[in-house]
């Protein structure tokens, strides 16, 4: 019976990302706007990364919001049935149903700001005075975001759905509950970064 | 199943992506009075400009059509819908039989009776569709004083004064309400709006309207008769007055329809298996509290998706929609959502002004936030239209709003409402959390 539990292990970080698409976790208590530092790392390696991918669209997708001590990463939340897709007035923003994102074509952008008026999370900003919305593509097409590679606090992880989930459950579990009921992320700590 | 969708734009596309998400095989036919494939009509005017190009003005990837297996009828026009037999009649006096139909006719330009115009004329036109934009263009270039005429200070009327504008034109824009973007601005906003029309070569002439416009023997007009009485030389003349939903083929069908088509929760017609969305229907505003009809593209699409959704047989409801508007001119972003301009005593204002440059502006209703403007700065403006929408208690935040601290809220929220300082994923499934649910924002 035990063997049978391992063998179906849930939390299996590298299984899960072979598998399924991958997603960025956040937690922001962990974030503190990397104190001391001239740049913020997610931001600053984010926006090399884009102006490799994107040439002139190069405005970096992450962005760290702060009220007194308090961080908070502002990142794309890649919805189901994202708001920004049905306010394009162009068609530039859509969504890939291979990779699960939701991806933007900078062609056909204008910059109408239509996806900054609907987005809930605030994560599409005008940066600059260039007429373009720029948005997280979730990095794709590479092995890890660039912004979870950067943090060293670790804000920001990368994740699959299936674990996204587990851990999903036990927060939630966990907040209903009450704190003795403890999530121990050291689990699989070593699988993740 | 047979499906036939009557409009090739924003909400007939959403609802058959809709219907293909859950049917594979069913004919979807889509049926437009255009020649051409899906293109981003609020973009004409960005065209003239030359901000998007005959590349990139479609709406849709080249392949669309094909690769979703959607049957086109193209440069058809729909002339009745007869809902006994569920089939309807083309104008080639074709007729196609239908399981389920879906109208997604949006709107069509109003035109008030004014003495001279014509719709017809190479220089007179309305501004709704690609066809007008390239008349406009070929206009242009035959003016000979370079003098055009915009009847309506609306979105339309604004964006198509632009489009003139940078092929060459001195526009007038003629107003009969005392600012331009009237509905939705207030005097301010509105002031520092025409300001910046006035400084990049579009006038505004604002409690003021076209009596009457002088033709010469070919029909082309010469000047236009203001209400005020004022002659104005004109070459080109737009009436952008507003649309009204397109409903005139669906006389005698039987389909209720009160201005707009009445659609019910699940965006069927009072006629079975008839659904509706788009400009064309009337949609239930979720801030006055009753049916209204709301002519944006978010609306559009969502209403498309709920109506097809249901027609491919999976059960979902609109919960309705509020009036939201982004619109850029000449640099200057502007946003409008809910109620800008408060409609009793109860409901308090707070403004905030940094010269002509930011202007925002807030409607509370008690503790819950209606309405906002935002000029100039305009980052964070979804997270207003979604605590305008979702009916948040915010009061106590209108100090950081004003100030563009708009994240504040959302920082505070997601720490301590939420409690997620165990972590917090970036897609998530968010129906356990009530206020920010998805379910509430859909």
């Amino acid at each position: 019976m035990e063997k049978n539990m391992n063998g179906i292990k849930l939390t299996n970080l590298k299984e899960d990302l072979k598998k399924n698409q991958i997603e960025i976790m956040l937690y922001p208590a962990k974030c503190d706007g990397c104190e001391g530092q001239e740049y913020k790392s997610c931001v600053k390696a984010c926006e090399t990364h884009m102006k490799e991918k994107y040439g002139k669209y190069n405005v970096a997708r992450i962005n760290i919001k702060s009220k007194g001590n308090k961080f908070f990463p502002i990142l794309c939340h890649n919805c189901e049935e994202a708001p920004c897709v049905d306010a394009c007035m162009p068609g530039a923003r859509y969504r890939d149903i291979e990779n699960g994102w939701t991806l933007t074509n900078y062609q056909k952008c204008v910059g109408c700001w239509m996806c900054v008026m609907v987005c809930p999370f605030g994560a599409i900003e005008r940066v600059g005075r260039d007429h373009y919305a720029s948005k997280c593509d979730g990095c794709v097409d590479e092995e890890t975001p660039k912004c979870v590679e950067a943090c060293k606090k670790g804000a920001l992880k990368k994740i699959g759905i299936k674990n996204y989930s587990y851990e999903r459950r036990l927060m939630i579990a966990n907040k209903l509950y009450g704190p003795h009921l403890k999530i121990n992320y050291n689990r699989y700590k070593n699988n993740n970064r | 199943m047979r499906y036939v969708i009557i409009g090739n734009s924003y909400s007939g596309l959403s609802c058959a992506d809709a219907i293909r998400r859950f049917d594979k095989t069913g004919e979807i036919t889509i049926i437009s009075d255009e020649s051409y494939k899906a293109y981003a009509r609020p973009l004409i005017s960005y065209y003239l400009e030359g901000k998007t190009t005959d590349e990139t003005i479609w709406y849709k990837d080249d392949d669309y059509y094909e690769k979703n297996n959607y049957k086109t009828l193209f440069g058809k026009r729909v002339i009745s819908v007869n809902t006994a037999d569920k089939k309807i009649v083309l104008d080639d006096n074709g007729s196609i039989e239908y399981d389920k139909l879906f109208i997604g006719t949006g709107g069509a330009p109003f035109v008030p009776p004014i003495e001279g115009f014509d719709a017809e004329s190479p220089m007179m036109g309305t501004f709704t569709k690609f066809d007008d934009a390239k008349k406009m263009e070929r206009g242009a270039k035959l003016a000979k004083h370079k003098e055009a005429i915009v009847i309506g200070g609306g979105l339309i009327g604004l964006k198509a004064s632009e489009g003139l504008r940078a092929l060459g034109m001195h526009v007038t824009i003629a107003e009969l309400l005392p600012r331009v973007l009237g509905l939705a601005l207030d005097e301010i906003s509105g002031g520092i709006t025409a300001k910046k029309l006035n400084e990049n070569g579009i006038d505004t002439a604002t409690n003021d309207t076209v009596t009457k416009i002088n033709v010469d023997e070919a029909g082309n007009p010469t000047s236009v008769i203001m209400k005020s009485g004022r002659e104005l030389v004109a070459d080109i003349v737009i009436v952008a007055i507003g649309v009204r939903p397109n409903v005139g083929f669906l006389e005698g069908s039987g389909i209720k329809i009160d201005r707009g088509i009445i659609a019910d929760k699940t965006m069927m017609t009072n006629i079975k298996d008839v659904y509706a969305g788009g400009d064309a229907i009337v949609s239930y505003d979720i801030l006055n509290k009753k049916p209204n009809i709301i002519a944006i593209v978010p609306l559009a699409c969502e209403q498309g998706r709920i109506a097809g959704t249901n027609m491919a047989g999976i059960y979902r409801e609109y919960y309705g929609g509020m009036g939201l508007n982004s619109v850029e001119i000449y640099g200057l972003p502007i946003i409008t959502i809910g109620l800008t301009n408060p409609l009793n005593p109860s409901q308090t204002v707070f403004i905030h002004q940094e010269g002509e440059s930011i202007y925002r502006k807030l409607v509370f209703d008690g503790q819950v936030l209606v309405g906002a403007i935002l000029l100039g700065d305009v980052a964070g403006a979804g997270i207003l239209s979604a605590i305008i929408r979702q009916g948040l208690k915010c009061l106590t935040y209108k100090d950081e709003f004003l100030k563009g601290n708009i994240y504040s809220f959302v920082i505070d929220n997601e720490f301590e409402v939420y409690n997620i300082n165990e972590g917090y994923a970036i897609r998530g499934d968010f129906e356990d959390l009530p206020e920010f649910s998805r379910s509430n924002w859909r």
